[in-house]
């Protein structure tokens, strides 16, 4: 674990929004070192909009997000979008090779020791279009973690993998965060998050609805687990939703009826 | 707040896939987000040299970035069977036409003549095939995002796209040329050698100078075929354009002055230079002029060959500025 790593990630008041869809509405989210920030949501949600706009890859239509620039210019944050794709003809030594060289510091044997971390040391000169679509996702992994980012931004990298996968995975961001990386994850693996993760936001109409640690969130909830605090929340949200819409209609019904 | 781009999201899309401007900014103390290439400043009592020091850093790393890219490149081109089949084809095609001319035995003008519009139309296309999909599939496959969280400026990623397409194409072309200029001195019966050499004599001076113009020619074409790659953002879109500019290239822009001067809408004192903004003409008068000179006695009128220089120049400038701008949105850093 290096000395000089930097403080947290933070986003302040992110907004997003393409023509006329608003996805992220005043977002704000504080990573620390060492943290796992786990993110939830029903699909659709704005959780990979969000990462992206925390990786660095899409710009914000208002706010602003802080990522520490660290010396030497080793490699700030590390990302892992949602569905990772590689190019053809080239093995999964060669793909993270390519990586590799564009860091400092980073070399073969360390892009070894990345493919063995991730669980793709077996399949190493196999070609990427031969992987699976977990092995494929284990790959997109290992790119994120090369070089040794402040900060890790996960894209549901559980999908597609086995249970043990899922499990062997979340030991690895669990690993990393102990050498004190901030990760972000968004995931629909509840029970992984809720065994890992140390804070969990839920993401539903474009804001947080809820956040805290899993333990917080099941006793907000009265909920046995953390996918039975999730359904509760999100019902929550679309029941009040749905009252509103209801008050809405009668207060114009209540108007042309001219007030009765 | 500053204004930024953004072109496109995962949830949700412009339905027109134009970028939406935003007030989003990205705190610069800390994003490795670029900004015109250029490093932050050091405010310390050693800050000049510090600043020095980063930039001679930073500019390694654009130039590592750069040819880092470029190999890929170039081993991707390796490894795809289809450019590698169009690579062969075209050098088949043009060795074809070289026989079925003059066979190479009258000589290395003649040649060039019998090339010269077969290079006209082959190269566009080849270029086509090497360069519209190279920045849209990593666009596509999510690679060109993931590659932003390495600090790989556009311009190295642009420049190294370029570079190990152009090296590739360019090859493949003046190789091709290359090989048909072999059956000149082999096949002409008498091997000419002189002390002196007047405009209208055949040499294979000329013929390299052909072949030379044909390598610029390309690196032109390639570089307009990576700008499309750059700005488009669906395959769909990218082989329309891609399929346009051949095709204005072959034909269009040439036909379009022509039917301009006969309407009377261009004038016919402005030919040389509107000549010039045509790569075809552009390549086919410098060609002529260079390469050609003289044919029957009479010295061949090709246009201007400065501004036929300059024509091609802006075209290929003008294309990689648009790639490097369109490729993805530069993120504002404000220094804190």
């Amino acid at each position: 674990m290096s000395d000089d790593r930097p403080a947290a990630l933070r986003s302040t008041g992110v907004e997003q929004s393409f023509g006329d869809v608003d996805v992220l509405s005043g977002v704000s989210l504080t990573v620390e070192r060492g943290e796992v920030v786990a993110l939830v949501g029903p699909n659709g949600s704005g959780k990979s909009t969000l990462l992206q706009i925390l990786a660095g890859v899409s710009p914000p239509t208002d706010g602003s997000v802080t990522v520490p620039r660290r010396a030497g210019g080793a490699r700030s944050v590390g990302y892992l979008p949602q569905q990772p794709a590689f190019r053809e003809g080239f093995s999964a030594r060669d793909t993270l090779e390519f990586y590799a060289e564009l860091l400092d510091g980073v070399d073969d044997e360390d892009v070894a020791a990345t493919l063995d971390r991730v669980g793709l040391g077996d399949v190493a000169d196999r070609a990427v279009g031969s992987l699976s679509g977990g092995m494929t996702r284990l790959l997109g992994l290992g790119q994120a973690v090369l070089g040794d980012p402040a900060v890790l931004i996960l894209d549901e990298p559980g999908s597609g993998l086995d249970p043990a996968m899922v499990e062997r995975l979340f030991e690895v961001v669990g690993e990393l965060a102990a050498e004190g990386t901030a990760v972000v994850v968004a995931s629909h693996e509840l029970p992984a998050v809720e065994a890992h993760a140390e804070t969990v936001y839920v993401l539903d109409d474009g804001g947080f609805v809820a956040s805290g640690s899993p333990a917080e969130l099941l006793d907000e909830t009265d909920a046995a687990s953390l996918s039975e605090a999730f359904l509760r929340i999100v019902r929550a949200q679309a029941g009040e939703s749905t009252v509103r819409a209801g008050i809405d209609e009668g207060q114009s019904a209540q108007e042309v009826s001219g007030g009765e | 707040m500053s204004e930024s781009d953004a072109d496109e999201g995962a949830d949700a899309q412009p339905a027109d896939g134009s970028p939406a401007a935003g007030n989003g900014q990205v705190d610069a103390s800390t994003s490795e987000a670029e900004v015109d290439d250029e490093q932050p400043e050091v405010t310390t009592d050693e800050g000049d040299e510090a600043s020095a020091e980063s930039r001679q850093s930073g500019f390694a790393r654009l130039r590592t970035n750069l040819f880092v890219v470029a190999t890929r490149e170039l081993r991707t081109i390796a490894r795809t069977p289809a450019l590698l089949a169009l690579s062969a084809a075209f050098t088949l095609s043009v060795v074809g036409v070289a026989w079925a001319g003059t066979g190479g035995g009258g000589g290395f003008v003649p040649l060039t003549l019998d090339l010269l519009t077969f290079v006209e139309v082959l190269v566009p296309l080849l270029a086509v095939a090497f360069g519209y999909r190279s920045i849209l599939g990593d666009r596509q496959t999510g690679e060109l995002d993931v590659l932003r969280t390495y600090d790989v400026r556009r311009l190295s990623y642009v420049g190294g796209v370029y570079l190990g397409r152009a090296l590739a194409l360019v090859g493949v072309v003046v190789a091709t040329l290359f090989v048909v200029g072999l059956f000149v001195p082999f096949l002409t019966a008498d091997i000419p050698t002189f002390l002196a050499i007047n405009a209208a004599a055949d040499s294979g001076v000329r013929y390299v100078r052909f072949v030379v113009l044909a390598a610029v020619f390309t690196l032109v074409v390639l570089a307009a075929t990576i700008a499309i790659s750059a700005a488009a953002r669906t395959v769909r879109t990218a082989f329309a354009l891609a399929a346009a500019l051949a095709l204005a290239l072959v034909l269009g822009i040439d036909t379009a002055l022509v039917a301009g001067l006969a309407s009377g809408v261009l004038p016919e004192s402005g030919l040389t230079a509107l000549l010039s903004l045509s790569p075809n003409s552009a390549f086919r008068g410098l060609v002529l002029s260079t390469a050609v000179g003289v044919v029957g006695g009479a010295e061949v009128n090709a246009g201007n060959a400065l501004l036929n220089t300059v024509g091609l120049l802006v075209w290929l400038v003008g294309s990689l500025a648009i790639a490097v701008w369109r490729v993805w949105p530069a993120v504002e850093e404000i220094e804190s």
